[in-house]
C-alpha cells in the first residue's frame, strides 16, 4: 500500500513545552490509523499540525507528495485533508440539514457572485450538495432529525453530525479526534461500525481515542504518542504486547490500556 | 520636560484607576461596559453634593462617592446584567444594555444636576515650585490618593478572601464555581467593585477639574483605550495603559500642541494599528 | 413557518405604502419634517444594514460612522469639487467606502468579541480626526452649500429631473432614500437566503470549524466587511446630498452606537430587523419630543426595557418558527 500521507520529523513547541517531538510516520491509502496516548500526550496538537491549524516548530506534512504544514487550513481541507474536533464541533444555530449543507461548499464550482444570483450553475451545486447531504444524513442515520436545530441534539448524535459535517468535503483523509467521548458501550460499538463504514466508502481515517476496546476493533495499525514522542507503532496485537506502550500508561494514574 | 513627565504621571495615576474598574469587570463578565464614564461622573456629582453643597469634609465626600456608586454597580449586575447575560444568546447583548445604560445615566444626570459644569473650593492650596516643576499641591495630593488606592486594590485582589475569589473568577469561570466560588455573589461584588472606582476617582478629580454632565461618554471612551492598550481583563494592563494614555496626552499637549488635531490623529491611527498587530494589548492574554 | 412568498408580499405591501400613502398623506398635511424624517430614517437603516451584516458574521461593529463619513465627504467633493453627476457619486462613495474596509478588514477583521469593537470605534474617531485635519475635507467649518443633484437623461428623455428646478426637493428626497432603502434590503434578504448568508451564519457560530471544512473565512469576513461599509458610504453620500452639507461631526460614535442599536432593537435574526428598529427608535425619539426634559430619560428606560422583555427584538414578536429568520 503506497502512503497518502507522510509526517516527517515533525516538532511543535510551546514556549518551551515540546507538545509534539520529532515524529514521523505514514498513513497508507484505506487503512484506519488510531493514534493513542496519555492525556497531554500530544495527540490533539499532533492532528492540528497536520491540518495546518498549527505551523510546525520543525518538520513537515505531505499528503499526495506535495508539502501541505504551512499552508492555510482551508487549502489543506480544500485538497482533502480535514479533521474534525475534540469537542463536539458544529454550527450551534443552523438546522442539521444546513450544518451539513453549508460544509459542502468547498464542492461548488459557482462562484460566490454566482449564488448571489442563482445562475445555472449555482443551482445545479445546491441540487447536487441537497442530494449529497440527504445522502450523508441517511448514511449516519441523522435523517429524521435533519431540522432539528443542531445545538438541541444528544452528545451522540452530536458526534455523528461532526462525522458528517467531515464527510460533507468529500475528504480523501479524515481526522477524527476522540469520535467516540461521551458514548455508552452501545453508542460506541455503532459508531465504531459508522467509523468502518466511512472508510469502506474510500475515505482513509485517521482518529485518536481513549476507548482502548474500540480502538482495537476499529484500528488497522496504531501509533502511541507519549510526551510528544513516538513510543511504538503497529498492529493492535503488536501494541499490546509492547512493553514499552505498557510502562507508559502504568505511568499515568487515569488510564488503562485495558488488556 | 520634568514638567510633561510629572503631568503624564498625574494624568496618568488617574487614568489607571479608572481603568482598573472597567477591566474588572471586563475580567470578571465579558461586559464592555460603555456606562463606566457615566459612572465617574456621578461619583463626581455626589462628591460636588455633599462637600461643594453640604460642605461636609472631602474625606467623607470621597465615601460617599464610593459608596453610592457602588450600590449602583451592586444593583445594575443583579437587576439588568445577569438577567440578559442569563437569557440571551449572543454576547452583544451586554455591550448593547450597557449603551443603554449609558443613556439612561446620561439622562438621570441631566435632570438631576443640569448642564452646567460644577466646581468646588479647593481642597489645598499652594503650589509646589521646585524650579524646573511647578505643581499645585492638591494635585500631587490627588494624584497620591489615586496611588493608594491602586495599590490598595491590588492587595485586596491579591490577599483578601473575595479578592481570591474574583481572581478565580476571572481565570475560568466553570472551574472556580466547580471549586466552590459562588459565582453569583462575586460577580455581583465585582461590579459593584469596579462601579466604585469609578465613583471613587469622579470624586477626586472634582477638587481638580470639577465635573461636567457630558463628559461621560468621552470619559468611556479613553477607559477603553487605556484597557486595550494595557490588555483587557489584566490588572497590570490597566494600569500600564492609563499610565501610557497619560503620558501621550500630557506629550501631546505640550510638545505637539502646535500641530492640533494632527496630534490626535496620529495618537489615533496608531492605536488602530497596535491594537490590529497585538489585539492583546501590552500584557493581556492571548484570547479568542 | 413564515414563506418566503408571505415575506415578499409582506415586503411589497411595505414598499407601496412607502411610495404611495406615506407621502400622499404628509403632503397633503403640509408637513415637509415628517418626509425629513422618513428620509433620515431610510438613510440611517441603510447604514445599519451595513452593521447588521457584520453582526451576522458575529462581529460587533462599532465603526459604521467612519464610513458614513467617508462615503459623505467622498460625493461632496465628487460633486462640488469635480462635477461629478452627484448620482454616479453615490456608488463610487460606496465603493470607495468598500476598499477603505478592504484594507482595514483584512488584518483587523482576525479579531473577535471587544477586541474588533475597540477597533472599530478607534475608526469612527480617525475618520473624524482625518476630516478636521485633511485640506481636502475643508476641516471643522466643513463643505457647505453642496449644489443639489442634477438631471438623469437618457437619449434626450429626462428621467430625473434636475433637483434644483424642482418646487418641493425634499419629497424627491424622500424617494430617492426610500427606493434605495427598499432595493438595498431586497439585496440583502437575497444575499441572507443565499448559500453566502449561510456561509455568514456558519462563520457566526463557529470560524474553525469553517475553516477546517474548506471554508475560506478570511475572505468572506472581509467580503461581509466591504458590503457593510458600502452601504454606510451609500448612506452618507445622499445624507450629505439631503443636508447639502458634510461636517467631520455629521457622523459621530454616537451614531455608530445607534446603528448597534437599530439592529438590536429589531431584532439581529431578522433581514428586516434594522428597518423596524431603525424606525422604532427614531419615531420613538421623535414622538418623545413631547416629554421635553425627560425625552432622554423614558428613551433609555424604554430601551432597556425592550432589551429585558424581548431579547430578541421586535420582530421576534411575529408568531413564526423560523419564518422571516436569515
Ligand atoms: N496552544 C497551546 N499553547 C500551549 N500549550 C499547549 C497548547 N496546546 C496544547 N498545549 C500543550 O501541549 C500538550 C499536548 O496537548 P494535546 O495535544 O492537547 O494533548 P492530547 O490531545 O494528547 O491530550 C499539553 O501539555 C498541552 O497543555
Ligand atoms: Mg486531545
Amino acid at each position: 500500500m503506497a502512503p497518502i500521507l507522510t509526517v516527517t520529523n515533525l516538532t511543535k513547541k510551546f514556549s518551551g513545552l515540546v507538545a509534539v517531538n520529532d515524529v514521523s510516520f505514514s498513513l497508507n491509502q484505506g487503512e484506519i490509523l488510531a493514534v493513542i496516548g496519555p492525556n497531554g500526550a500530544g495527540k490533539s496538537t499532533l492532528f492540528k499540525l497536520i491540518s495546518s491549524f498549527l505551523r510546525p516548530t520543525t518538520g513537515k506534512v505531505t499528503f499526495e507528495g506535495e508539502t501541505i504544514s504551512g499552508r492555510a487550513p482551508h487549502a489543506v481541507a480544500r485538497k482533502g485533508v480535514v479533521r474534525t474536533f475534540q469537542e463536539a464541533t458544529i454550527f450551534k444555530a443552523l438546522s442539521v440539514r444546513d450544518n451539513v449543507l453549508v460544509a459542502h461548499h468547498l464542492r461548488s464550482r459557482a462562484g460566490l457572485a454566482g449564488f448571489f444570483l442563482g445562475t445555472t450553475r449555482a443551482r445545479a451545486d445546491e441540487a447536487e450538495f441537497a442530494r449529497s447531504t440527504d445522502d450523508i444524513l441517511g448514511f449516519l442515520g441523522l435523517k429524521d432529525l435533519a431540522d432539528a436545530e443542531a445545538g438541541s441534539l444528544p452528545q451522540g448524535h452530536l458526534r455523528a453530525l461532526g462525522i458528517a459535517i467531515g464527510l460533507a468535503t468529500n475528504p480523501k483523509v479524515l481526522l477524527l479526534d476522540e469520535p467516540f467521548a461521551g458514548m455508552n458501550h452501545d453508542e460506541t460499538m455503532r459508531a465504531v461500525q459508522l467509523v468502518k463504514g466511512v472508510r469502506d466508502r474510500g475515505v482513509t481515517v485517521m482518529l485518536v481515542e481513549h476507548d482502548m476496546p474500540a480502538v482495537m476493533k476499529i484500528s488497522d495499525r496504531i501509533v502511541v504518542l507519549n510526551f510528544g514522542q513516538k513510543i511504538a507503532e503497529g498492529t493492535p496485537s503488536e501494541i499490546q504486547r509492547n512493553q514499552a506502550v505498557i510502562d507508559a500508561y502504568l505511568g499515568s494514574e487515569d488510564e488503562s490500556i485495558g488488556i | 520636560m520634568e514638567q510633561v513627565l510629572v503631568n503624564g504621571l498625574y494624568l496618568g495615576a488617574q487614568y489607571a484607576l479608572i481603568a482598573l474598574g472597567l477591566t474588572l469587570i471586563f475580567a470578571l463578565m465579558n461586559v464592555l461596559n460603555f456606562a463606566h464614564g457615566q459612572m465617574y461622573v456621578l461619583g463626581g456629582f455626589v462628591t460636588y453634593t455633599v462637600y461643594g453643597q453640604w460642605h461636609l469634609p472631602f474625606p467623607v465626600a470621597l465615601v460617599a462617592s464610593a459608596v453610592s456608586l457602588a450600590l449602583i454597580g451592586a444593583l445594575l449586575e443583579k437587576f439588568l446584567f445577569r438577567p440578559v447575560i442569563r437569557r440571551s444568546k449572543r454576547d452583544e447583548s451586554t455591550m448593547l444594555l450597557a449603551a443603554a445604560v449609558a443613556f439612561l445615566f446620561d439622562a438621570i444626570i441631566l435632570l438631576v444636576f443640569g448642564e452646567k459644569g460644577r466646581g468646588v473650593p479647593k481642597i489645598l492650596n499652594g503650589v509646589l515650585n521646585t524650579g524646573t516643576i511647578v505643581i499645585p499641591y492638591d494635585r500631587i495630593l490627588v494624584a497620591a490618593l489615586a496611588v493608594v488606592f491602586i495599590a490598595g486594590f491590588m492587595a485586596f485582589m491579591q490577599f483578601s478572601k473575595p479578592g481570591r475569589a474574583m481572581r478565580a473568577l476571572a481565570q475560568d469561570r466553570t472551574a472556580a464555581q466547580l471549586m466552590g466560588v459562588n459565582v453569583n455573589r462575586y460577580s455581583n461584588f465585582g461590579f459593584a467593585l469596579g462601579a466604585l472606582l469609578a465613583g471613587l476617582v469622579g470624586g477626586l478629580l472634582v477638587a481638580i477639574v470639577g465635573v461636567n454632565s457630558g463628559i461621560g461618554g468621552a470619559i468611556s471612551t479613553k477607559a477603553f483605550l487605556m484597557v486595550m492598550i494595557g490588555g483587557a481583563g489584566v490588572v497590570g494592563g490597566a494600569i500600564a495603559g492609563g499610565l501610557v494614555l497619560g503620558m501621550l496626552e500630557a506629550v501631546g499637549l505640550t510638545v505637539l500642541h502646535a500641530y492640533g488635531d494632527i496630534t490626535y490623529l496620529v495618537i489615533f491611527a496608531s492605536l488602530m494599528i497596535f491594537l490590529a498587530i497585538r489585539p492583546n494589548g501590552l500584557m493581556g492574554k492571548p484570547w479568542g | 413557518m413564515m414563506s418566503d412568498r408571505l415575506q415578499i408580499i409582506g415586503y411589497a405591501v411595505f414598499a407601496v405604502v412607502m411610495l404611495t400613502v406615506v407621502p400622499f398623506f404628509t403632503v397633503l398635511a403640509g408637513r415637509n419634517d415628517y418626509l425629513y424624517t422618513f428620509t433620515l430614517i431610510a438613510l440611517l437603516s441603510i447604514a445599519s444594514a451595513g452593521v447588521w451584516i457584520t453582526f451576522a458574521i458575529g462581529r460587533i461593529n462599532i465603526g459604521q460612522s467612519a464610513y458614513a463619513l467617508v462615503g459623505g465627504y467622498v460625493s461632496a467633493i465628487l460633486v462640488a469639487t469635480y462635477g461629478v453627476s452627484f448620482w454616479l457619486s453615490i456608488p463610487l462613495a460606496g465603493l470607495f467606502a468598500a476598499c477603505i474596509a478592504v484594507v482595514i478588514g483584512l488584518p483587523i477583521l482576525r479579531l473577535r468579541g471587544v477586541y474588533f469593537s475597540m477597533v472599530t470605534l478607534v475608526s469612527t474617531e480617525v475618520a473624524r480626526l482625518s476630516a478636521l485635519a485633511l485640506p481636502i475635507t475643508k476641516g471643522a467649518k466643513g463643505m457647505v452649500n453642496l449644489p443639489m443633484p442634477g438631471p438623469i437623461a437618457i437619449g434626450g428623455i429626462t428621467l430625473v429631473p434636475d433637483f434644483a428646478t424642482l418646487e418641493n426637493p425634499r419629497i424627491a428626497f424622500y424617494y430617492v432614500a426610500i427606493i434605495l432603502m427598499l432595493i438595498t434590503f431586497l439585496l440583502v434578504w437575497r444575499l441572507m437566503r443565499s448559500r453566502i448568508g449561510q456561509l455568514f451564519v456558519a462563520l457566526q457560530q463557529n470560524e474553525d470549524l469553517a475553516q477546517s471544512a474548506g471554508i475560506d473565512i478570511a475572505r468572506l469576513r472581509v467580503i461581509a466587511y466591504a458590503i457593510s461599509s458600502f452601504l454606510g458610504g451609500v448612506a452618507g453620500a445622499v445624507f450629505s446630498a439631503v443636508s447639502q452639507s458634510v461636517y467631520p461631526s455629521s457622523f459621530t460614535t454616537q451614531d455608530s452606537i445607534n446603528f448597534m442599536l437599530n439592529c438590536f432593537l429589531g431584532g439581529l435574526g431578522y433581514v428586516f430587523g434594522p428597518i423596524v428598529g431603525t424606525f422604532v427608535l427614531r419615531f420613538g425619539w421623535d414622538l418623545l419630543f413631547q416629554a421635553q426634559r425627560f425625552q432622554l430619560l423614558i428613551y433609555a428606560a424604554i430601551l432597556i426595557g425592550l432589551m429585558l422583555v424581548l431579547p430578541n427584538g421586535l420582530l421576534s414578536l411575529i408568531p413564526s418558527r423560523k419564518g422571516a429568520k436569515r
